[in-house]
């Protein structure tokens, strides 16, 4: 087995569940060597809804939460509350992170808590059994959809952007490298910090939309549709020829929620010792 | 350039998706015979002399399955 996983992989869980080429287990190996270079084991919080890509936190030898559908951006918000000096990250796929959890995507993105979404986007609901998802292209056959999807697709990054995310990258499993790269960023970034992975799923995504079930073929869809743009100003271009634009699209640093809330408290007491009013 | 010793599967974890051999820039691998604990059919490093430790297949994994042993060089210690 690979070292990474003899040092940070729970070996009673294993095998993964996941069916054979999915991507979660890359992006399971990926974090790992973030976290194996970042030395963050100790510290490191999981959080996780339900979905297959919640499952990847669980094989993980770290404190980890497993709660409700969607719901998983609350509790990270309150293990970061509870203990600042935590790392949290939240593992969700694109029905858990933008379906029925969209409003905690939302507000976590607003507040600016410190804490790292990781948004695992394989385009469909795979663990219910392939339904179409928030994320699911235009035309695409599903099971809930068998003449074609209807539905305009909701760009997770977009929607972190929006509601005021600090930092927001998307890379896919055909890049493991930069996804590493880009989870130490995210990591080590003060404020929120959402990282779509475009991932590949050959038994739900790739034998109803796609149109086959081989793990090579779905890689290479990957391949062939993520474009890796270095301005995203090239966004669009890339959106209007049907692909998926990839890459870091936004860095700034903005006042952090605990941070402010230690102020607000500092400064309450100290008005307090004076005699103030409240 | 780097060679590698050996290309470990680990027959406990491996579900048999060839992705290894799908990445691998350098024909190493091969369907082999062999079925894994899953009773999937695990890939087999045939042309091992032709593997220059990009651990590419290592990294591509989904089951984090397989590990590259790279051979000892000269002063560098082994990774």
């Amino acid at each position: 087995m690979n070292p990474l996983g003899e040092k940070y992989l729970r070996k009673d869980f294993l095998p993964f569940l996941f069916c054979p080429g999915c991507g979660d287990g890359m992006i399971v190996q990926a974090f790992l060597e973030a976290v194996d270079e970042l030395g963050i084991i100790d510290d490191l919080a999981l959080a996780a809804g339900i979905g297959c890509s919640a499952w990847i936190p669980v094989y993980m030898h770290a404190d980890v939460y497993k709660g409700l559908h969607g719901r998983a951006i609350p509790a990270a918000i309150a293990l970061k509350a509870t203990k600042p000096s935590r790392k949290v990250v939240v593992f969700t796929g694109d029905g858990d992170g933008l379906a029925i959890g969209g409003n905690h995507l939302l507000h976590g993105a607003r507040r600016n808590i410190d804490i790292t979404v990781v948004m695992v986007n394989n385009q469909i609901y795979a663990m219910t059994g392939g339904q179409v998802a928030p994320s699911t292209q235009l035309g695409s056959r599903t099971q809930t959809t068998p003449y074609g999807n209807l539905e305009k697709p909701l760009d997770g990054c977009k929607v972190a952007m929006a509601a005021g995310a600090t930092m927001v990258s998307r890379w896919s499993t055909a890049y493991p490298k930069a996804l590493t790269r880009t989870f130490k960023k995210a990591i080590n970034h003060k404020g929120f910090a959402f990282v779509e992975v475009v991932s590949q799923c050959p038994v739900q995504s790739g034998r109803y939309i796609l149109g086959s079930g081989a793990p090579q073929f779905n890689f290479q869809w990957i391949k062939d549709h993520c474009v890796p743009v270095d301005d995203p100003a090239k966004i669009g271009e890339v959106e209007a020829q049907g692909k998926i634009p990839l890459g870091d699209f936004l860095k700034v640093e903005k006042p952090e929620f605990m941070e402010e809330v230690q102020k607000m408290n500092k400064k309450a007491q100290e008005d307090r010792a004076k005699g103030g009013n409240r | 350039m780097k060679k590698a010793e050996k290309i470990e599967i680990d027959r406990r974890y491996c579900k048999g998706c060839m992705l290894c051999q799908y990445v691998c820039k350098f024909d190493v691998f091969e369907p082999g015979q062999e079925r894994s604990a899953l009773d999937y059919l695990m890939p087999h490093p045939a042309k091992l002399e032709n593997c220059r430790v990009c651990r590419l297949c290592e990294s591509h994994c989904p089951d984090m399955a397989l590990y590259v042993v790279a051979k000892k060089q000269g002063k560098e210690k082994e990774s």
